[in-house]
């Protein structure tokens, strides 16, 4: 336990020491949170109610898809995870601690962008702070069991990147983010529910209003169930070793972590 | 002390087509530093590999202080140390914390004395990415020294390190080796493996090619020693006779050289022969051949296998 907590301590520091940790955690989600906030909430007065559920989950994705992935990569191209194991460091702990240590990071920012998305443009606080805390760290554990999903089956650097945008990018589109569901197209309703976002955004307009909208119980399982089946393969595919073999079969292996969102979409829910 | 520590039995290992270790066996015992000794591509750093537990064989029968290292992992990283040829450490981790997280893993107190005497006492608060290449391979040898193992693999320990630091490094291994830990090393550098194995196995494209103590493999050899010889008036350069059991190879300098099979009787009659000539001897080296020239002769010639 306590060599659990020593390497999650350093990790944790490590987010403010890297600069590309920094960037993607606090800067990028910052600045697209105050340009956005400070756009979106006088063009369309009801994004304020998305506002705060929005850029805590683009905050999210930014710190799981576009740096859990490479910062895994890298470190077992390096050779960093051969000193990890020669040194008894477990597999567990390689890929539970950089998603404990960024949640904690996230906590610090979600906090922040409810404080200042409330005080500075008005928006919606969660009528239920517990219940919001409880689905933000479910949508979080299904968007960093993708990360280190991505980062356990990526071949190289430049694949773990482009499967990080892969997702990244049509959340931001299509996942409730900026546009409301609703606002969608029938089509790409449906084909949105193939996206993690979308179901985040449910079950986080939930928890800010739980009495006026109904519980989303199957966005909810299914998030649960991307992050039990996305840890699960992350830890079936895990490598030391970048020149172990076989990275087409972990990679097709990792693609079963779409399964909950394509039964989602099939059920149209 | 004859309690044999490391095991390898048969060892085999390939990649895709490639066999890297072909059939290797040898055996190290407690208090004993052993060298693998060879050149690139002849399966040094495999066998170790496989010893560390890192790379699973593909037959034979592998043992560590009598632990399996494929099916005991965990119990094996207690006792053994590793310095692995090519790892890394996080950019961003301090020397300080490199030795507070690993020592936390084996469950030790950090041994700070160890970083001060492999020269990185100012380098402790010194970022991981910082440091110059010789000073990351003197963190990971404390990191692999660090916890106290019974066995203690190195790779090509010395590769990048000055000679100060190379110098404290023998000197540790030396200490290792007292305390009653078991050494293995894979070298290229023969005159290190000379100076500090107590044996070695030369491997030759994944076989072991001979196998002993450095002196046991230097004797198996051609017996040929050099004699150099100097002299106030160079009478031996201009008027060399024969000398019994020596043959001349032509001057160096101001030497003379000679090859002997039979160095106490040449030497004899080379000094009588100056003394007749009224000449002076200015030096004598008696040189004979080292586990280097040892090696090149095993290298050079096909081989299928064999014991000192």
């Amino acid at each position: 336990m306590k060599a659990f907590l020593v390497h999650l301590g350093y990790d944790f520091r490590t987010g403010f020491r890297d600069k590309s940790k920094l960037l993607m955690y606090y800067l990028f989600p910052g600045v697209f949170f105050l340009i956005v906030g400070g756009l979106m909430s006088s063009i369309n007065p009801g994004f304020k109610d998305l506002l705060v559920p929005a850029m805590t989950l683009f905050a999210f994705m930014s710190s799981t898809l576009m740096t859990i992935p490479s910062q895994l990569v890298a470190a077992r191209e390096a050779g960093v995870f051969r000193s990890f194991r020669i040194n008894g460091v477990p597999s567990a702990s390689v890929l539970a601690i950089p998603t404990v240590s960024t949640a904690a990071h996230m906590a610090v920012a979600a906090a922040a962008i409810c404080a200042v998305g409330v005080l500075a443009y008005g928006a919606k606080a969660p009528a239920e702070s517990a219940l919001f805390a409880v689905t933000a760290l479910l949508s979080y554990a299904a968007y960093a069991g993708i990360g280190v999903l991505i980062g356990a089956a990526a071949a190289s650097g430049t694949v773990a990147i482009l499967a990080g945008q892969l997702v990244f990018i049509p959340s931001i589109i299509l996942g409730g983010l900026m546009i409301p569901a609703s606002a969608l197209p029938p089509a790409l309703a449906r084909l949105s529910l193939l996206l993690p976002a979308s179901h985040c955004m449910r079950a986080l307009e939930w928890a800010c209003a739980p009495g006026s909208i109904p519980l989303p119980w199957v966005s909810i399982g299914t998030l649960a169930a991307c992050a039990a089946i996305c840890f699960g393969l992350a830890a079936f595919v895990f490598q030391w070793d970048a020149r172990s073999s076989s990275p087409s079969r972990r990679a097709w292996t990792a693609f079963l972590g779409i399964v909950p969102f394509a039964l989602a979409a099939l059920a149209g829910a | 002390m004859n309690e044999v520590m490391v095991e390898a039995r048969n060892l085999r290992k390939s990649y895709g087509s490639t066999q890297a270790v072909r059939d290797i066996s040898f055996e190290a015992r407690r208090g004993e530093v052993f060298a693998l000794l060879g050149p690139n591509g002849s399966g040094k750093t495999s066998t170790l590999e496989c010893l560390e537990g890192i790379r699973q064989p593909d037959s034979g029968r592998l043992s560590i202080a009598g632990l399996d290292p494929a099916r005991h992992a965990r119990a094996l990283r207690a006792v053994v140390g590793v310095q692995l040829q090519s790892s890394s450490l996080p950019a961003s981790m301090t020397v300080e914390e490199a030795m507070r997280f690993f020592c936390a893993y084996h469950g030790r107190s950090p041994r700070f004395d160890l970083v001060e005497r492999l020269g990185l006492g100012e380098k402790r608060r010194s970022q991981f990415g910082t440091l110059s290449v010789g000073q990351q391979r003197r963190l990971a040898l404390v990191l692999a020294v660090t916890h106290e193992p019974e066995v203690v693999f190195l790779d090509e320990p010395t590769a990048g390190l000055d000679v100060q630091s190379r110098a404290e490094l023998h000197a540790l291994i030396g200490e290792l080796r007292a305390g009653g830990a078991t050494v293995v090393l894979a070298t290229h550098d023969m005159a290190e493996a000379e100076k500090l194995a107590d044996r070695a196995a030369i491997l030759l494209r994944g076989r072991v090619a001979a196998e002993g103590s450095p002196r046991q493999l230097t004797a198996s050899g051609n017996r040929r020693t050099k004699i150099s010889v100097s002299t106030e008036q160079g009478l031996l350069l201009a008027h060399a006779p024969d000398f019994p059991g020596a043959s001349p190879q032509g001057p160096s300098e101001d030497y003379s050289i000679f090859i002997s099979e039979d160095p106490g009787r040449s030497v004899a009659s080379i000094l009588a022969w100056i003394d007749g000539a009224g000449d002076r001897l200015v030096d004598l080296r008696v040189e004979r051949p080292s586990l280097e020239e040892r090696f090149l002769e095993i290298a050079g010639t096909p081989t299928e296998g064999g014991r000192a």
